[in-house]
């Protein structure tokens, strides 16, 4: 598949995923007022968005249609970083006086969202060759969903490290303990606002310039 | 024995007495990550063997082991492990730390759960830049091992001092 | 107790007592062995608290951490080349290879496509890395089940692998190779020639491999019918790579959903899957998938295109918003990155989906009345890498 070098990001190829709008309209069909939101990129993925009370039941009927093999559970948390990029960029250095940028708007991706938390999940078919990627909004004050491992029961391993990293509760989980960190452990690692501390107390001493953009002035330096 | 701890061992007796030390280290791996498969490249393959330099590898224990090679990431987790056996070994008792991870947190020095340097730990002797390093920087880190080791006050070892570890 | 006078009948009386106590309620359940986390049948820092019950194992849990390094969260502060040169430490021994589905991901963001010539040998390379990988995991294995030859076996034959791709990217491991659009340098002379030879001795290796372990009768005494896994619970937990196929499903990513950038519909190749889903199943499938690795090299070999090795792109990488999900045949499993972009230097989420966190995750189910040597076959034959499973 080649990509022509136009302007046009899609490729020269059919402009509609036939079998993906199939796909979307059987889920939808099957289950009813769950489905919020939807995006296709053709040729490549399904991006499905259910709310909360339907989220077991999207993994029940994905199953059913034969999206049987579980390939991961995550979230996303969609706030823009307090911190700023954390970049070792000369570019990014504050220097004192000027004043703190406008915090960003938190824009959710693809297949839209309204909350802070969105959970992850993607299946696949084996018979049908594609994925689907789930996409779920949870509430900011109640970060709870209802637990996958009884539909798939590799979920279990992938919502305990959900809970951890996040500090979501799936209700219905039988083995609710910290995966990765250790049991003293405090605070969600992979939210926004968790603070990488090493970034904090100084800046990495390897810092270096930045070439700046092509176009700009030209000095010499080293990227990455 | 009394000498060695008092220092009253004569100088060819200590001097005797080091290089044998020096080419009998048994070497415990703590191999935990990438390193890990650059030190048993370094210490099992037939090409950078080890033994050439009267290190043998795998002891059956840290009981018995002389020199432990910490290799790979420290984690907090497993900090604790980390300590376990280094107080499990009998002195005298050497550490190489081993790549950049163990040296100083390494590419992961802005982790939230990555020890920076094992040497936040246990007291280390030598250390052996890389990431991995090649398994001939390993076998040179062992090289100035043994030269300290050749160069080694017995006395001020044996006399007891505890090595602190806080 | 009656009273006795006497101390000596009092502890004649006790004694045999207890030891009837014994005769009749041979208290053996109920131990909790722990393995690890620093163990030489691990492959790395993994724990398995493991409640016997005699020699049988009743519930065995791993925990796993002692590796976690938090990728997840360190990929919110680097650049797209800075990630680069990190998930290289994932899988840490076939590294090449993970490098590929992220950088894929990141092109199909930015709608790049390497040039032909990058494909190939980035496809060459992905396999290299296979067989650098799987030699291991067969001499391991091996060393794992007491057959220590394997072990030397593997680490002296797999230098040649290694040889090929140092001199190819500079580094034995973590090449930090591949760069989005293309790769950072062309191949060296006469590198084509040294990897057809390296090539044929990893295939003799892998004769060498079976004659030594396949075919040894206690090497099939302690993988047959061990650790059997239906599909339907492979399929439900997400295992994926070898572990799925010796299972009897017949999926391969690099067949049926290769993502644009890796070439392997140009080769000649042939995937294996074997119906029983034991360790015996597993080990085999994955010397057959070596062999086929290293045929995949060769027929790659002669037919690379000439051209640049890299596409045009900016120095600074920027990519533009989306969202991109892409996961390639990696040789622990299956390994994808869901790539999340606001159009930064540094993407805004990068969700790591390793092989081995899915193929340990189905242990506690496996091992439930397997034996402890067993258990050590198991964890061998499903074949993971600390680095995966922790990240």
């Amino acid at each position: 598949m080649s990509s022509a070098d136009t302007e046009t990001p899609e490729e020269a190829a059919p402009a509609t995923d036939d079998a993906r709008e199939a796909v979307l309209a059987e889920f939808t069909s099957r289950l009813g007022g769950g489905v919020v939101g939807s995006h296709i990129r053709v040729g490549d993925d399904l991006w499905i968005r259910v709310d909360r009370a339907h989220w077991l039941e999207a993994a029940e009927v994905a199953k059913s249609m034969g999206y049987r093999f579980f390939d991961f559970l995550s979230a996303i948390d969609w706030l823009p970083s307090p911190f700023g990029r954390d970049m070792d960029a000369q570019e990014d250095l504050v220097v004192a006086g000027t004043p703190a940028k406008e915090p960003e708007a938190m824009v959710q991706g693809y297949a839209g969202g309204d909350t802070r938390f969105q959970l992850l999940a993607r299946l696949y078919s084996i018979s049908a060759g594609m994925g689907i990627t789930f996409k779920c909004d949870l509430p900011d004050d109640d970060l709870t969903a209802p637990t996958w491992s009884n539909v798939f029961a590799g979920a279990n391993w992938h919502e305990r490290e959900a809970r951890e990293m996040f500090g979501f509760s799936f209700d219905g989980h039988p083995n609710m303990i910290n995966m990765y960190l250790p049991v003293d452990f405090v605070g969600n690692p992979l939210r926004k606002d968790f603070p990488l501390l090493a970034r904090r107390v100084r800046p990495w001493p390897g810092i270096v310039d930045v070439e700046p953009m092509p176009g700009v002035a030209d000095e010499e330096g080293e990227g990455e | 024995m009394g000498l060695v701890e008092s220092g009253k061992l004569p100088k060819p007796l200590a001097k005797l007495l080091n290089i044998s030390r020096k080419y009998s280290i048994w070497a415990y791996q703590w191999g935990l990550a990438c390193c890990a498969i650059e030190m048993g490249a370094a210490f099992a393959s037939p090409r950078y063997d080890v033994m050439r330099l009267g290190v043998i590898p795998f002891p059956a224990s840290p009981r018995q082991a002389d020199l432990v090679v910490i290799a790979g990431t420290v984690t907090d987790k497993l900090a604790p492990a980390v300590v376990r056996l280094y107080e499990q070994m009998p002195d005298p008792k050497y550490v190489i730390s081993m790549g950049s991870c163990a040296n100083c947190g390494g590419p992961y020095w802005d982790s939230y759960s990555v020890t920076k340097g094992v040497d936040q730990l246990i007291p280390v002797d030598v250390y052996v830049p890389g990431c991995p390093p090649r398994p001939e920087a390993l076998l040179e880190g062992i090289i100035l091992l043994q030269e300290r080791i050749a160069h080694e006050d017995m006395a001020a070892r044996w006399k007891g001092e505890p090595i602190v570890i806080s | 107790m009656t009273a006795v006078s006497d101390p000596q009948s009092v502890a004649a009386l006790v004694a045999e007592a207890n030891d009837n106590r014994v005769n009749l309620d041979f208290e053996t359940e109920g131990m909790t062995l722990n393995m690890g986390p620093q163990h030489p049948a691990t492959h790395g820092t993994l724990r398995i608290i493991a409640r016997l019950d005699g020699e049988q194992v009743i519930s065995a849990e791993p925990m796993c951490g002692y590796m976690h390094r938090g990728y997840e969260k360190l990929t919110e502060v680097r650049t797209y080349p800075q990630i680069n040169a990190l998930i290289n430490r994932i899988d840490w021994l076939g590294s090449f290879a993970n490098e590929v589905p992220f950088i894929l991901a990141a092109e199909k963001l930015m709608d790049v496509e390497a040039p032909p010539r990058a494909q190939w040998i980035r496809t060459i390379l992905f396999e290299m890395s296979r067989v650098a990988n799987i030699s291991l995991f067969l001499g391991d294995f091996g060393l794992q089940l007491g057959g220590m030859t394997a072990g030397f076996y593997a680490f002296r034959d797999r230098e040649w692998v290694l040889n090929q791709i140092e001199s190819a990217t500079g580094g034995r491991f973590h090449p930090n190779f591949d760069r989005i659009g293309g790769l950072k340098d062309d191949l060296p002379k006469g590198w084509i020639e040294e990897s057809h030879t390296a090539m044929d001795k990893l295939l003799a290796f892998c004769d060498e491999m079976e004659d030594l372990l396949v075919g040894n009768e206690i090497f099939q005494g302690r993988t047959r019918g061990i650790g059997v896994i239906p599909a339907e619970i492979a399929l439900s937990y997400g295992l994926s790579g070898a572990n799925l196929r010796a299972s009897g499903v017949d999926w391969d990513l690099r067949r049926d959903n290769c993502p644009p950038g890796l070439v392997y519909d140009k080769a000649d190749w042939k995937v294996w899957t074997h119906p029983d889903g034991d360790c015996f199943a597993r080990t085999w499938v994955r010397l057959q998938e070596t062999r086929e690795a290293a045929k995949i090299v060769k027929q790659l070999l002669d037919t690379i295109p000439s051209g640049p090795v890299m596409a045009k792109v900016p120095r600074i990488i920027k990519v533009p918003a989306g969202e991109a999900y892409v996961a390639t045949e990696n040789p622990l499993g299956e390994m994808g990155y869901y790539v999340v972009s606001k159009g930064d230097l540094v993407p805004f989420r990068v969700k790591i989906r390793s092989a081995s966190f899915n193929n340990i995750s189905v242990l506690p189910w496996v091992a439930r009345g397997a034996y402890v040597p067993d258990l050590i076959s198991i964890l061998g034959s499903l074949y993971f890498i600390l680095g995966d499973i922790d990240r």
